[in-house]
Parts: structure tokens; sequence; C-alpha cells
């Protein structure tokens, strides 16, 4: 059904192997093992190693040990980016979810012009990134935009909300939340997989459109919903592009819209502080990788693998 | 956009953690090559090889909008003329790119040999030993005035030279003084109290959506003038912080009491004015009467607003102890300290500073020019408003008292901290007092390390 249950069920899969798959494995792998020991690992090995060193780019790096580390700390701006960075991830990705899996039990109607629901649905998500959509996002929340012209139609005053220190990460985690068709096509598929035999047993036990919902659709998605879960968690922890286009490179107004990357950039291309930088990428990297195993723990209590 | 406004960031989204990672791997190979490369004698310290081979090839890196481009490439052509046996490359990118990509050539060991600098960034670079003492290098400066080649100086050494001069100054729009029936005021006396009173009333009288101001506590420079009317100044000589409290509270002061009194926009409509560059700011959107900028930015707003602007000096000259206003050099020539073909290099700048042909391409898209000899040459090619900046400067040529020094290593930070907390102040979030306390100590943390 998905990779996530084929990972989860390892060991009943390798009972099956046949001797020499590996070989078989390890070549189609090999492109990706290229990539990943020149473009990357490389690089990787380099920011942890600077990642211990005073290093302006301009000068060579000074070994300074974990001070880079222990100084993130005490460092205000860092602080308040962890707080934008977490007020993000945490609010967008359920909505973002909740919107994608709203849209798919829509769409799993099987209504005519599917297809081109589905696309234009989709469509943000590949286009959500992008900078352009970032700029048009500033103009439909500026103070005379889109949003409060249609507002004022009610005859409701808005606010510049790209601007307003209170109000512009709201502006960011809706366009976050906008780009829900990555998700959601998944989650068709998810859906279409479910057996019809259940709804058809639970409709002639006369359950109701919602109990259906509950029992039958929900504990079904679950694998679903996890694998949409993680991967949304990891990719809004990296969100740079929108930050940096609708605050204007610097995560204003008054930091309120400073992502955890984007102060990244401003410290390591800003402030020439490469070190420091390098250090708050392998702090990424270990809020990542450890909320991702907690998510993995946490999953063998509400998901649901069906045999 | 602008050579030395405010300039922000506005494109270029990137993989973050990838592209530090990819400067980290080359920096690390760099490191182990040591400082010194193009080991030609193997001695430490030998002077500069006295006669270079040429032909050769030097790089000269800048930032700047298409039309720069242009006009340098023609500049180029025209040196390359000259100078058959010398190959310029050019290195260009917009204001946004040009510091990352600076930054991680010089790490590469990749620093080009011409390099265009900026006075927030040439501490930073100078003190790493970037750039080299020009001093020591063939370039004729002697039609440079004193006080602007100082602004090239650090700690008595020329790192850069200063390719024009731009001054901050306030920015008219007499169209709408009279459509609100306002009189654009004597700039020759008008006080600090007088620019938000005028604001006021411009707002008043030109009714709704139009104000009379744009905020201008985004930009230390305003701050800069206002601390030297009153004997104060941003930066000392040394490099310390040298302005007060105080002033820094009245000068966020100011700005509240054009919110409360209308003259200026409310918070919100005040940053995305901001954050809209000379283009789409207040003048150039025909909204707002006054703004504050630096005068190689009239054409833009002009050519925007399609009204006469006009060019006052800043409140408050003749009300404190002294005056305030300076000439800034817009950019920096500056020679890679490691550069392979210094004379080259110096060939190269000394026809960008000197030469007549050059400067007629380039007019005053550098600032206008530093060498006066040049700046008189071309005056008559300069299209009306472009004379507008060059008889203004003429105008507070006698009245400036001096020009400051070059900002302290670390000052790269200072537009970002003064937009984040101009914006904490304009959003009332914290008074003028507490944005003074904070910008100060913001301000010695960054020139602290």
């Amino acid at each position: 059904m998905s990779v996530i249950q084929e990972l989860s069920r390892g060991k009943q899969a390798g009972a099956v192997r046949k001797k020499g798959d590996g070989r078989w494995a390890l070549l189609f792998l090999a492109p990706w093992f290229v990539g990943l020991a020149l473009i990357t690992a490389g690089p990787m090995g380099a920011s942890l190693y600077l990642s211990f060193t005073d290093y302006d780019l301009l000068s060579a790096p000074e070994w300074v040990g974990l001070e880079n580390y222990t100084r993130m700390f005490d460092d205000p701006r860092f602080l308040q980016s962890l707080g934008v960075t977490f007020t993000y991830v945490f609010v967008s990705v359920p909505l973002q979810l909740a919107a994608a899996l709203g849209l798919a039990l829509l769409l799993d109607k099987g209504m005519r012009g599917l297809a081109l629901y589905r696309s234009v649905y989709y469509l943000p998500s590949l286009l959500g990134g992008s900078v352009a959509i970032a700029i048009l996002w500033r103009q439909i929340f500026g103070a005379d935009g889109l949003v409060n012209q249609v507002l004022a139609l009610f005859g409701i005053q808005g606010q510049g909300w790209v601007s307003h220190p209170d109000y512009a990460l709201g502006t960011l985690m809706a366009l976050n939340v906008w780009t829900f068709g990555a998700p959601m096509v998944i989650f068709l598929a998810g859906l279409r997989q479910i057996p019809q035999m259940y709804y058809e047993a639970a409709a002639i036990d006369g359950a109701s459109r919602w109990r259906q919902f509950r029992s039958i659709t929900v504990p079904l998605l679950t694998p679903i919903i996890f694998f949409n879960l993680v991967l949304q968690l990891i990719e809004a922890f990296q969100s740079f592009t929108r930050a940096f286009v609708v605050s204007g490179g610097n995560g204003g107004p008054s930091d309120s819209t400073l992502l955890y990357t984007l102060y990244l950039y401003l410290k390591g291309f800003g402030s020439l502080d490469m070190g420091y930088a390098s250090a708050m990428a392998w702090f990424l990297l270990l809020i990542i990788g450890g909320m991702t195993v907690v998510n993995f723990l946490a999953s063998k209590y509400w998901v649901f693998y069906d045999d | 956009m602008s050579t030395t406004g405010n300039p922000r960031p506005t494109r270029r989204g990137k993989r973050l953690a990838g592209s530090a990672a990819g400067i980290a791997a080359v920096a690390l190979t760099l490191a182990a090559c040591g400082g010194g490369d193009s080991g030609i004698g193997g001695g430490g310290d030998d002077a500069p090889a006295a006669a270079e081979e040429c032909p050769c090839e030097i790089r000269f890196s800048w930032w700047g909008s298409d039309s720069r481009h242009e006009s340098t490439q023609q500049i180029i052509e025209a040196f390359e003329a000259e100078n058959p046996d010398i190959t310029v490359v050019p290195d260009f990118t917009d204001w946004d790119g040009y510091w990352d990509k600076l930054a991680t050539s010089v790490a590469a060991g990749d620093t080009p040999d011409v390099i265009t600098q900026e006075e927030r960034y040439i501490s930073d670079y100078s003190t790493k030993n970037v750039l080299a003492d020009l001093g020591t290098l063939d370039i004729d400066t002697s039609k440079v005035d004193d006080g602007v080649l100082a602004g090239g100086q650090i700690e008595g050494t020329q790192y850069g030279i200063p390719t024009g001069i731009n001054a901050y100054a306030l920015v008219a729009d007499p169209e709408l003084f009279a459509d609100a029936g306002v009189d654009v005021p004597d700039d020759t006396t008008w006080t600090w109290e007088d620019y938000v009173t005028t604001a006021n009333a411009v707002a008043k009288g030109a009714g709704d959506g139009v104000w009379g101001t744009q905020d201008y506590g985004f930009n230390e420079a305003g701050l800069n003038v206002m601390a030297r009317q009153r004997g104060e100044t941003l930066f000392t000589a040394d490099g310390e912080l040298g302005v007060s409290e105080e002033t820094v509270a009245d000068f966020f002061q100011v700005s509240l009491d054009l919110v409360e009194g209308g003259g200026q926009p409310d918070a919100a409509r005040t940053v995305e004015y901001q954050a809209a560059g000379p283009e789409g700011g207040l003048l150039g959107t025909n909204k707002g009467a006054m703004g504050v900028w630096w005068t190689n930015q009239l054409g833009a707003l002009s050519d925007s607003s399609g009204h006469e602007l006009e060019l006052l000096r800043l409140p408050g000259e003749s009300e404190g102890e002294r005056t305030g206003m300076y000439y800034k050099p817009a950019m920096f020539y500056s020679v890679s300290a490691d550069t392979e073909y210094p004379e080259s290099s110096a060939k190269f700048v000394d026809f960008l500073l000197n030469s007549e042909e050059a400067a007629k391409i380039m007019l005053t898209d550098r600032g206008l020019p530093a060498n006066t000899d040049v700046r008189e040459a071309i005056l008559g090619d300069l299209s009306p408003t472009d004379q507008k900046v060059a008889d203004f400067m003429a105008d507070i040529e006698d009245e400036i008292v001096d020009n400051p020094a070059v900002p302290p290593h670390g000052s790269a930070e200072l537009a970002d901290i003064m937009e984040r907390i101009n914006t904490e102040v304009l959003f009332e979030r914290i008074t003028p007092e507490e944005a003074a306390t904070q910008l100060i100590d913001e301000i010695n943390a960054a020139i602290a390390n």
C-alpha cells in the first residue's frame, strides 16, 4: 500500500527476499549514492567542522569548540526564530492536512471532470514555493490589497496583513495551507484503496456517513495521514523562500516572520558568521531528526495497518 | 535599485543549508592552501613584481541594474581599446546577490581583481586583508576632494576610492504641496518641528489617501545627520558608537509625532511603502509630498511620480550647533590584495576615476563623479534631474563641516537593526526611549566582534 507500510513490515519482507537481490538494489541505488557522496556528504562534513569554528568567509576558520552551540541559547533572535518556526509548523501543517483530506474526500466522489479539479488543486503545490507567488501574496494581503478590498465590500476595515507584526506570520501560514495539493493527491490515492465493500456493509447496518468516515475511512487512511504528516512537517521546518520574499528578506516586520532557515541565512551571509550558521544548520537537523523519531514512535499508537 | 539607499533583498530564494555547506567545502580547501596564492617568488613578503606579464586578464565586479551593466560594458570596451594588452572580465549581479557572491568568491580564493565596495562592507573586507592599500598603487587621486577621499580610508590607509558622491536629502513634490495649499518650506531655516507641522498640514490639506511624508526611520543616515547637528556622530573615527540615547529617542519621536498628526501613514502602510523602494513609495506613487532619499535616487523617484521633484536640505541644519548633512561616497573602487596584476588593476581604476571618456558614459550612475574635473566636464551631458542633483550638491558644499568616518567592522548589520527597531516603535511596541537603549545595545554588539 505504501512505502511506510513496507518499511514497517521490513522483517517479513526480508524473509521473502531472494539471494542476489541486494546487488541489484545497490545498482539501482548507485546514482543516488554518487550524488550523495559528491554533492551532499562532503559539504555536510565541512559544515559540521565549520560549526565548531569561528568563520567569517574572508579569513581562515578558527576552532572554538562548542561555543557556537552554546551561544545560540543566549541569542534572543535565535530563540525568536525557534518560536516563529514552531508556531508556523504546528499550526499550518495540521490545517494544511485537514484541507487536503477535506478536498480529497470531495473529489473522491468520482465526479465529472475529476482530472481537471485534481490538477487545479494540485497547482498551488507546484507554485507555492516560488518567488512569484510570494510576491503575489504580498500584494493580496497588502493594506490596499485584494483581501482588504473584499473586506471593504462588507464594510470591514482591514489591516495591512503582511506588514503588521501580529498578522504577518498568519499570511505565511495561509500560504502553506494553500499548497495542500501534494498531500491531497496522496490522500486521493489512499481513499481509492479502501475496499468499497466496507462501506456497503456499513450502509446495510445503517451507519451514517459520519460514522462511516470515522470508523472506516479514518482508520484505514492512518498510514497515509502519517506519511503526509512526516513529509509536510519536515518540509515546513525547512521553509525559506516564502518568508524571505514576503518579509523582504529580513524576517520583518520586527522579526515576526523570522523562520529558522531565514535567520540562518541572515547569520551566514548577512553577518558573515558562517560558523554560527553551520551550527544552526546542524541543530535544525537534530530538531527535525528528533521530531521524526518521535513521530515514528508515536505512530505505533494511532496508525493502523490493514494487512 | 539604489546604490546607497536601504538596499533590501527581494529575490532569490534558495536551499539554504545546501549552499552554506557548499561554501563550507570550498572554504576547507582554501584553509588548507593557506593565505597567499600565486606563488611566484615563494619568498614571504617580496615586493609586487615590477613588470607584469601582459597580455593579462583582470576581473571587475560590480552590482547594479541592467542599465549600469550596459554602460559599464561600454566603459570596459573603451578601456580595452586604450590598453589592448589588458582584458577586463565583467562580473556583475544585482545588489542582493552581490555580497553573497563576493564573500564566497573570496572564501574560494577567487577574489575579483577590481572590486566595487560599499561603506557598510569595506571595513569588514579591509580588516580581513582582502583589499590592497591603494596608496602603493599608481592611481591619480589629485582631482578628488580630500574630504571625499578620506571616506575610503581606514586608519589612514586608502582601501577604497570613492566612485562618486551622494547626499541624504529631503525630496519634495511641489505639486502636492500646491494641491494641499501649503508652501514648500524654506530649507535653509526649517527645524525638525517645522518638518512635522509641514507634513501634518499637507496631509490635512490634501485630503484622503495623500500623506505629508514617508517615514524616515528605516535608514541610519537620517539619525547620523540629526546626531551631527548636535555635535555627535553615529560612529566616531575610532569606530565607536558616538550617538547619545537622547538623540536616538528624539529621532524616533519625530516619526511618532508624524503618525499622530496624520502626516505619515499608519505603521502597517509605512512598512509596506518602505518595502516598495523609491518607485513604490509615497513620492513615487503621488501619495505623499515628502520623503528622505539619497540624491542619486531623484531620477527614479521623478520618473515614477511624473512630477518635477525638488531637493531640499534636511530639517534642522540651522537649528543645532552645526550642520549635519554630508557627502557620502556612493561606492568605492577597491583592488584585491592578492591580485596577480596590481598594475593593470590600478590602471583600470585610474581609468574609471579619471577618464572623461568613461565619465561621459557613466554620468551620475555611480554618484556625482568624485573627480571634480570630470564632474565639470559632464555637466552639459546630464539630464535635467541629474543637473538638479549636481546643483544641489554644489549648493551644500560650503555648508558641509566634514564627512563621517568609514563605519566600523560589523556595520553591515545596521540596516537590519534600524529596520527592526523602527518597526517596533511604529507599532508602539516599545517607546522611543526603550528603542534608543535597544538600538545602542544592538549596534554595540554588532561592532564588538
